[in-house]
């Protein structure tokens, strides 16, 4: 019989050329054939060849694409799981297998195998170790025992060197993996069950039931300077005292793998950007050049909390929604709540060239430090709108800049949601300023508003207040 | 009694007996032994079988580590022991040919325009071009572009991952893209210095991939401010090897959106990774975005490694063990980075008679631009060169300007990344005769002021302001 999910001829191997076309680069004895051999009858036995893809570490085995007819990927080093993850998730449907060694896996890949292994996505892992890097020549690996000379211990592993690290026992440790089992290869009773467990892991993934790993203790007679024999004997007396066989975990979960595949249609696109052909009312006459010939600086300073970029982003909206451009740029202190919390906001007539306002034309200020911060950088002729229920003692401005006092924050806990102070600044900055009518900042208002419909009556009464409060002041 | 069959018995090519002799200890009856005679075609001493005992347990074929070593004999079957290409066929596998399903563009009616911050609209662009994975780790000041993505993503049947790491993330996209699928991440400068390995695999796989990069202060953690100091990063250090690829870089949340919407499909036009460079304003800066005339459903190219029979001979890799193979992989790959010169794309803001050019991108060329009017209102002829791509460096746009320019300044948030790309592109070139260069240049998350440029051209002008 011919095992199919190996290619009829290996031209990836030195382009197939002579011997090479039907044989492997794997040196007399090696394990990593058997594991190869027993992954293709898998593959073949539960009919998955054409969507299965492997994918190729680095090290011994790095090379796997030469001999399996299925879709193949080569990974960098110790990126196999994540790389089968971009492919599981590509294709659910594809069947996809990270065959990697004990240096690729258990050394350089450690996040890789144990982030995927705690996802549980089904993909089916073969791990083999041998205790050594091969392909390197023979240096130490995680799993080299204790004692075990090689090229980068060469008076043997030492304490110092730390403890071979046992993967099949971390990875079941995991809530993740549904399956996990170590094997060996050294007598035919132990070539059946590395056999068995190998498709065991595939058949769970072809299940759509988790993540499977296989580790599979290998001979490595090269680099133990062995023949084949005693090194099937090495593993036999000295690997498994150390990395002792069999089932780790066997979980049943129930097919939970889902196989649909993603949408273009193009309804669905659009509501989900939220794109839509409604224009926004124009109220505005033209651009309000009586607050900057083309171009309005604005900048509204406070804490985080206090609403500064929410009010900014209407302000911007709100520009745009009359044909205008306008930028919001926002700068926040380190921490997530209670830090600073400036918002920079430009509205042009044609394009905002510069969007930063260091010299702004106008300054809300929601506290003291803020309006410390930046009320002296407002120009002449502009406007400085604070809240004057938490400000108190002013400093002098430059000259020819308009001052007012809202108490924001007052009028909104009278409306019994502090939350609504930026609303009431919103409205202050209409009645001082005149940058918009109302109208055009009560339709930007409703619009951040259309999936929280019940709280634009309470917004439309801060807006109202922040107009009334400029009023009373202006008449006092 | 069942009928028992025969079981096939094993035999051996000892062209492909490598003579490890695992099947010698397999054997319970005893029938294989280690060989004496060294086989002239390999230099290796393969195994002796003597059947005559032999049962047909197939335990020596289970403790054969060739694929092509101990075999079945094969029954009922006519064959020739000593021609492998009779016996396992002449073709490397019988999969088909793969054809390209092509992307479909599907128009969209013209729509208000939305008031988007530029991470933000980034991700609007991906999800227009058809992206519908997405890999990442937060970083500020990237994140909100993963955040909408986790939002939305499941709502078009599509993947929101957040990885382990950046290093995770990047080869995510390598298995993803691999498979044909366009994929993203959004990071920011810490987070692509990470990527770089993946990348530099990608490159030389061909594996198609978008990168936002919002870049921000460094080195090291730095701060979450905007610099562009990953210029050097994304024109000439992706990762190792001979490496290069399309690096956009948008200065509104508007190109924020076109240009990853181009990256998308620039990325699997060339079979490269694209970059699109930002800077820390320019993720955070909410702006007005308008939406394309279409959006891309995607199709599934030729050469993608997808997992079904069509897909089966494909395969990603990046390792040429011979050194000819090698250099004939890195010549196509050159070939592939001189094709993409045409991709040029620059912006020219009063340059048709501009004496004074200043260059910049991101969010200082908003500011360079400006200067270039308050300069022009002194009377002094200033204009803008605005790459709209590092990588190529649209020269050919340049070289007419240097025309008449006399002076050239650059405006950067970095250490002379850009003035460096605008250097070597001019050698490349070889344009000789230019100004000198002059700069305006901040770091740390400062940038570039109007009135500092205007200040710096102005003092070096005969004008009396």
């Amino acid at each position: 019989m011919t095992t199919s999910s190996f290619y009829s001829r290996f031209e990836r191997h030195s382009h197939g050329e002579g011997l090479k076309g039907h044989a492997t680069h794997y040196c007399p004895g090696c394990g990593h054939g058997l594991a190869h051999k027993y992954l293709a009858e898998a593959i073949d036995e539960l009919g998955i060849q054409d969507r299965t893809v492997a994918v190729s570490p680095v090290g011994c085995s790095v090379f796997l694409y030469y001999y399996f007819d299925v879709g193949n990927t080569q990974a960098a080093h110790g990126r196999a799981p994540a790389v089968a993850i971009g492919h599981k998730l590509a294709n659910p449907e594809s069947i996809v297998v990270s065959y990697q060694g004990d240096g690729d896996l258990a050394s350089i890949g450690l996040a890789e195998i144990v982030s995927t292994a705690q996802l549980g996505i089904p993909i089916s892992v073969v791990f083999v170790n041998n205790a050594i890097y091969g392909m390197t020549g023979g240096q130490m690996a995680p799993t080299t025992l204790m004692g075990q000379r090689t090229a980068t211990s060469p008076d043997g592993r030492s304490a110092f060197m730390g403890q071979p690290t046992k993967m099949a026992e971390l990875i079941s440790g995991l809530d993740g993996p549904v399956y996990v089992e170590r094997v060996a290869l050294f007598n035919a009773k132990q070539r059946n069950r590395a056999k068995k467990a190998i498709r065991k892991a595939l058949q769970i993934q072809v299940e759509g039931r988790g993540f499977a790993f296989v580790e599979v203790l290998a001979e490595c007679p090269t680099h133990l300077k062995a023949t084949p024999e005693e090194a099937e004997k090495w593993v036999e007396e000295q690997m498994l005292p150390v990395f002792p066989l069999g089932v780790k975990k066997d979980e049943v979960r129930e097919p939970w793998w889902p196989t649909h595949r993603p949408t273009y249609d193009r309804e669905t696109v659009l509501k989900t950007i939220g794109g839509g052909e409604e224009h926004a009312p124009r109220a505005c006459k033209g651009f309000p050049s009586h607050v900057a010939r083309h171009d309005i600086s604005l900048k509204l300073a406070g804490s985080g909390g206090d609403g500064a970029q929410t009010a900014a982003m209407l302000i911007v909206r709100a520009g745009i929604n009359e044909g205008f451009d306008a930028t919001h740029i926002p700068a926040y202190g380190p921490e997530s709540r209670g830090g600073t919390s400036y918002a920079d906001v430009h509205v042009a007539d044609t394009e905002v060239l510069s969007p930063a306002s260091p010299k702004p034309n106008v300054l809300i200020a929601f506290n003291a430090p803020s309006l410390v911060k930046f009320g002296p950088d407002v120009l002449p002729g502009g406007t400085i709108i604070y809240d004057s229920s938490v400000i108190h003692e002013l400093q002098p401005f430059r000259a020819g800049v308009k001052v007012v006092g809202v108490p924001m924050a007052e009028i909104a806990v009278g409306l019994g949601k502090a939350m609504v102070k930026n609303i009431v600044a919103l409205g202050a900055l209409q009645a001082v300023t005149e940058i918009f009518p109302k109208e055009t900042f009560l339709t930007a208002i409703r619009q951040a508003l259309k999936d929280k419909c019940a709280l634009i009556p309470l917004n439309e009464e801060a807006f109202a207040w922040g107009i009334k409060a400029v009023q009373q002041v202006e008449v006092a | 009694m069942p009928a028992t069959k025969e079981r096939p018995k094993p035999f051996v090519l000892p062209e492909f007996c490598k003579g490890c002799g695992r099947c010698i200890s397999a054997c319970p009856k005893h029938c294989i032994s280690e060989g004496t005679e060294i086989n002239p075609r390999t230099g290796l001493v393969p195994v002796v079988l003597n059947l005559e005992h032999c049962n047909g347990c197939g335990l020596c074929i289970d403790a054969c580590p060739e694929p092509y070593g101990l075999r079945e004999t094969p029954v009922d079957q006519d064959y020739e022991l000593l021609d492998p290409e009779k016996l396992f066929g002449s073709r490397m596998t019988d999969a088909p040919e793969p054809v390209d399903h092509p992307d479909e563009a599907v128009p969209l009616a013209q729509m208000e325009p939305l008031v988007l911050k530029g991470n933000y609209a980034s991700a609007v662009g991906a999800l227009l071009a058809g992206c519908r994975h997405f890999f990442g780790y937060p970083i500020t000041p990237s994140t909100e572009g993963a955040e909408l993505m986790a939002k939305l993503l499941p709502k078009l049947d599509g993947v929101f991952l957040q990885a382990v790491s950046e290093v995770a993330a990047v080869n995510m996209m390598y298995g993803c893209g691999g498979a044909g699928m366009r994929c993203m991440t959004f990071t920011s400068s810490p987070g692509f210095s990470l990527m770089l390995e993946g990348i530099s695999y990608m490159i030389g796989s061909e594996v198609p991939g978008v990168f936002v990069d919002v870049m921000r202060g460094g080195p090291g953690l730095g701060n979450i401010a905007p610099e562009q100091a990953d210029i050097k990063l994304a024109c000439r250090g992706l990762g190792h090897g001979n490496t290069h690829a399309i690096v956009l870089v948008p200065s509104t949340p508007q190109e924020m959106l076109d240009l990853t919407m181009l990256a998308f499909d620039l990325a699997f036009k060339y079979r490269n990774p694209v970059v699109v460079l930002s800077d820390g304003y320019l993720g955070q800066m909410t702006g007005k975005v308008t939406l394309p005339a279409q959006m891309v459903k995607p199709g599934i190219p030729a050469w993608a490694v997808w997992g079904d029979r069509e897909h089966r001979r494909n395969l990603m890799s990046s390792i040429y063990l011979s050194e000819p193979d090698l250099e004939a992989w890195n010549v196509h790959l050159n070939e592939k980075y001189e094709a993409m010169k045409v991709e040029q794309r620059a912006d020219l803001f009063l340059c048709d008679d501009a004496e004074v050019v200043l260059v910049a991108c991101n969010t200082p060329s908003r500011m360079a631009k400006g200067a270039v009017e308050a300069l022009r209102a002194q009377g002094i002829k200033a204009g803008l060169f605005r790459p709209m791509t590092l990588f190529p460096f649209p020269i050919d746009s340049l070289k007419p300007v240097l025309s008449h320019a006399r002076r050239l300044v650059v405006v950067e948030a970095s250490n002379g990344q850009l003035e460096d790309e605008v250097k070597l592109a001019l050698a490349n070139a070889g344009v000789r005769d230019y100004p000198e260069i002059e700069h305006v240049r901040h770091f740390g998350g400062v940038l570039p002021q109007l009135e500092e440029i205007v200040v710096k051209v102005a003092a070096g002008e005969e004008v009396t302001v």
